[in-house]
């Protein structure tokens, strides 16, 4: 075993090798049609979320493990939530083997039984040899899945729209005295019942132990109350455009998705870190799986450390590795320097809060009662946006 | 010999009773780094308990529904209201049993702690430390109005005193590792090491010693590190962006400090009030504290506030405008009420995580007083601190460790300073009008009385009993005064107690009024008839401080020791309790002076 292992390292620091002198031009290329494909090997089934999200897993991970295992990947398309798996697993027969899923609905779906154990065992040390325990980041290994990566939401604001000062705290969020003009959120009580609580000076550690008081909630509702201007968006796509529209000055929103406004677009837009709710994106492996061994050996290899640095190169995701996090250079196809843009590098992180999403499970519902009868005293439909929370599915 | 410096010399000539002088040198430098690295062992297991009790009781604050991040994940109000009540009740139900494994029936606090330090006694008992330290647990956990870091000191204490028992060392050293437990303890739970060396000193040891300094330095570091690795919270006061107060605001704090004291009076009064009343109560011991639970549960369905420590109303209270004014004194005073009810009724726990909580709404009103007739919002934090230390500091007797709590966890000095005007007026206004902290209170209800210092402590604590001598010459009452003459004559006494059959004491003669009677012609006469001399006697409890002071008042050999059925034990020469209290002083001096 020792020896293969070996030989599957040094192939997979080749492929990485070409990955970083020439990007590969397989994004349209099916991997599953990659040359290096052993005949006959049967593929590894992904559930992913599509777009530049799976474009940058094709260049990053799912190539470059067919090319140093021969086992191809087939990607299909996953929208969050957990009625397929439900149903897979009752029919004992889950058509994928790996599927990359948000932390929260992990826990819920581990809960119910319906994902594989998943050891921290199974993936590789840092480099320099420190164990994987201390390399990933805090929280990362849950009893059925394995952090990968992490992203964020945050604020943007229009860099022309307060001239000679930035926004610097989250507090500038609800300060519209130094701060003027209409602000954007979106219409949920998570991530902004934090901010507005965190306005008041508070510890970021403390965060959900105050908002589970009477008085936390009154605070925070009184703070997103007194806002001016608001408008509330529930698309992913609405803030970066509300953005560029100049309808609003800040807008709350997903960082990949002001990431192509800004690298794409040219969009006159920065990023306020401070205050960045972080959100965990896991891999893990549904119960029945076809090729679950397989399945934990795509694990390892697309957690490893080079892997997980070669993704920050197509998309503004944090790794989940400290050792990863370390060697993030440039962004492969516009060459701007990605440490500026992924949320759990240090330059960004400080400020940084994790969503408690043990505290949103359990609380969900009440929690959005409150929120509508502070913010939206008039009766209204429940809103859309609900379901799932979670950010990759973009484009 | 040769090894010791010239003054030890003289030291050892003039107490030659003295035993063995300490050795300086290569041993001595030996012997004192092996107390540094016991200090920093001590250190590391006390704050390996704390970090254990500060996360079980977090763990139990959410699994039995009283904190309030429990409380909100729990979807059933009907169940939550039931459980609200329930769980403090049979919390109190539980720490009355536990009581009642503990021979005073009641747990013990840092107050025994100081008591053992002061008297020189330290071997703090571990059975009783550990009941104790599990009634503080359940206590905590099931969310009575009582403080954690009581129960963290004594038990930083207990392990600190059990390590010397078991390396089988002196009372010195004793007092030394209780004081590194605590200092480990209070480092561990507020990750301020400072703040656990000078509380160690200020409170526990009350004297400054190198010897004792390097020790318990080393065990706040060891807390202080574990600590970093291990808990990770938010500081207890998170302070950004400090606007700094205008001059005239300083006054404000000095005024602030003095009523502080006040409100920490009415804290201390309130707690000691409520303990005389319970024990008026037609309830047995062991069942008070599930009343008071009981009680704690009703209120809090209405204020949840009250409930356990109450670190998230700590935190509101420091932000402007989380209360109302009035809303500020109904939960100030039923905290207030709420903590008096279960320390009072018998739950165990501390007194200071309370007065925190008291403290800075305390100072928050004052705050929100301020702002009404003008006076500025941006330094809002600066008056709650300073309520909180000018109510904390009275009831632990430590204005130094407050100050640098406040400055080891906000690291402003602006902070400190404000705090500072206020602790000036309120640790002495309190010490005048109540005692210098609320365990000194209860040590002088107990007989202990600390205000005079260490010395007097000493030497109350210590008891006649190991300098009883039976070499007095006792003679029954039908003895002649002939026969008593010669019996003195052969022992070489000058005195003589009359002992009758029963063993009961009647008396003592001199030698010189027998030698009167003899010289009258009455050599034959029994001696109960003659003019006994009139002398106090001493009971077999007094302690050598009550004999030092009856020797003011006799001239004689010996006084006899006498207990509460007249029943003779023996006689304590004045020569012995001289020198005990030459021995005593000694130690002391030795303890409180010695470099290593």
């Amino acid at each position: 075993m020792a020896p293969a292992r070996r030989s599957t390292g040094a192939l997979a620091r080749l492929v990485l090798s070409l990955t970083l002198l020439a990007p590969l031009a397989s994004a349209t290329t099916s991997a599953q049609s990659s040359p290096h494909a052993a005949p006959g090997a049967e593929p590894l089934t992904v559930l992913s979320w599509g777009g530049s999200y799976e474009r940058a897993q094709r260049r990053a991970l799912f190539a470059p493990f067919t090319e140093a295992t021969g086992v191809p990947v087939e990607v299909e398309r996953y929208d969050g939530g957990l009625a397929a798996l439900r149903r897979a697993v009752q029919q004992e027969q889950a058509p994928w083997d790996v599927i990359d899923m948000t932390r929260s609905e992990a826990m819920a779906a581990c809960a119910e039984g319906l994902l594989e154990p998943l050891s921290p065992d199974i993936v590789a040390p840092a480099p320099d040899g420190t164990s994987a325990d201390r390399d990933f980041i805090k929280g990362a290994f849950g009893p059925c899945s394995i952090t990968h990566s992490v992203f964020a939401t945050v604020i943007a604001y229009r860099t022309d729209a307060f001239p000679g000062r930035r926004p610097t705290e989250i507090a500038d969020l609800f300060d519209q005295r130094r701060f003027p003009g209409p602000r954007a959120l979106q219409r949920t009580p998570s991530v902004n019942l934090e901010w507005a609580l965190l306005s008041y000076g508070v510890p970021r550690e403390e965060l959900y132990r105050l908002l589970s008081t009477r008085r936390g909630l009154s605070l925070a509702l009184s703070r997103l109350a007194g806002l001016e201007d608001l408008r509330w968006w529930e698309t992913g796509s609405t803030p970066p455009e509300l953005l560029i529209d100049g309808e609003v000055v800040m807008a709350s929103g997903y960082n990949g998705r002001f990431f192509d406004a800004m690298v794409n677009r040219d969009a006159p837009i920065a990023i306020l870190w401070d205050g960045q709710v972080q959100e965990h994106e896991v891999w893990a492996i549904p119960r029945h799986a076809r090729h679950a061994e397989t399945a934990r050996r795509f694990i390892r290899f697309a957690t490893s450390t080079e892997r997980q640095a070669a993704l920050t190169r197509y998309i503004p995701y944090g790794p989940s590795r400290h050792s990863a996090t370390e060697r993030i250079t440039t962004h492969a196809d516009s060459g701007i320097d990605m440490r500026l843009h992924i949320p759990t590098h240090p330059l960004n992180a400080e400020g940084a809060i994790t969503k408690d999403e043990a505290w949103y499970a359990k609380t969900h519902d009440r929690i959005g009662d409150y929120f509508r009868a502070a913010l939206f005293p008039e009766p209204t439909e429940p809103t859309e946006a609900e379901p799932t929370e979670a950010e990759p599915s973009d484009e | 010999m040769d090894l010791r410096s010239p003054s030890t010399y003289t030291f050892y000539m003039t107490m030659p009773d003295t035993g063995k002088v300490e050795g300086r040198g290569a041993r001595g430098v030996l012997r004192f780094l092996g107390l540094v690295a016991l200090g920093g062992v001590t250190g590391g297991l006390a704050a390996l308990a704390a970090v254990g009790f500060v996360s079980a009781v977090l763990w139990l604050n959410d699994l039995l529904l009283v904190s309030p991040r429990g409380r909100m994940m729990f979807a059933h109000p009907e169940w939550l209201a039931v459980a609200t009540v329930l769980v403090p009740t049979l919390g109190g139900l539980v720490v009355g049993q536990l009581h009642r494994a503990i021979p005073e029936g009641r747990p013990h606090t840092p107050a025994d702690a100081i008591a053992a330090v002061q008297t020189r006694r330290g071997r703090l008992p571990p059975r009783a430390g550990a009941l104790s330290a599990l009634s503080g647990l359940v206590s905590l956990g099931a969310g009575a109005s009582v403080g954690q870091y009581g129960p963290l000191v004594h038990m930083g204490a207990s392990l600190g005193s059990a390590g010397a028992r078991l390396l089988r060392l002196g009372r010195s050293e004793d007092n030394i590792t209780i004081a590194c437990g605590v200092a480990a303890a209070i480092a561990t739970a507020f990750n301020a090491p400072l703040a656990g060396i000078v509380f160690a000193h200020e409170v526990v040891l009350r004297h400054y010693a190198l010897r004792a300094f390097a020790p318990v330095a080393a065990a706040a570091l060891v807390g202080h590190v574990i600590a970093g690795e291990v808990l990770e919270r938010g500081a207890l006061f998170h302070v950004v962006d400090l606007a700094i107060p205008r001059p005239w605001e300083f006054a404000v704090f000095l005024a602030i400090g003095g009523l502080g004291a006040l409100v920490a009076g009415g804290y201390m009064h309130a707690i000691l009030g409520v303990g005389r009343l319970a024990q008026r109560l037609p309830l047995a011991t062991p069942l008070r504290p599930a009343l008071a639970g009981a009680l704690l549960g009703v209120t809090a369905l209405w204020v949840p506030d009250i409930l356990g420590m109450g670190q998230e109303t700590l935190r509101f209270a420091t932000i402007a405008g989380a209360f109302g004014g009035t809303e500020l004194v109904v939960v100030m005073v039923l905290k207030l009420a709420a903590t008096a009810l279960c320390l009072g009724m018998g739950f165990g726990g501390g007194v200071f995580s309370p007065a925190l909580v008291i403290g800075t709404l305390f100072g928050a009103l004052c705050g929100t007083l301020v702002a009404l007739v003008g006076g500025a919002q941006d330094t809002f934090v600066f008056y709650a601190i300073c309520g909180m230390v000018a109510v904390t500091a009275p009831v632990i007797g430590a204005p130094l460790t407050s100050l640098l709590i406040v400055f080891e966890l906000t690291g402003s000095y602006a902070l400190t300073t404000a705090a500072l005007a206020s602790v000036t007026l309120a640790s002495p206004i309190a010490a005048q009008l109540f005692g210098r902290s609320l365990f000194d209170i209860q040590l002088t209800a107990r007989g202990l009385d600390l205000s005079s210092g260490r010395s007097r402590a000493v030497l109350e604590a210590a008891r006649l009993g190991d300098l009883l001598s039976q070499e007095g010459v006792t003679l029954r009452p039908e003895t002649s005064v002939d026969a008593a003459i010669k019996a003195l004559g052969q022992a070489g006494h000058g005195e003589a107690y009359l002992v009758d059959g029963q063993g009961h004491y009647r008396g003592s003669l001199t030698l010189a009024s027998l030698e009167v009677m003899r010289e009258a012609g009455q050599g034959t006469t029994p001696i109960a008839d003659c003019p006994t001399t009139p002398r106090p006697v001493l009971g077999p409890e007094t302690s050598v401080w009550m004999a030092m002071r009856h020797l003011q008042e006799v001239t004689g050999e010996a006084i006899a020791v006498v207990d509460e059925h007249h029943v003779f034990h023996g006689v304590v020469f004045e020569a012995s309790i001289a020198r005990a209290f030459l021995r005593y002083s000694d130690e002391l001096r030795r303890e409180e002076h010695g470099t290593g």
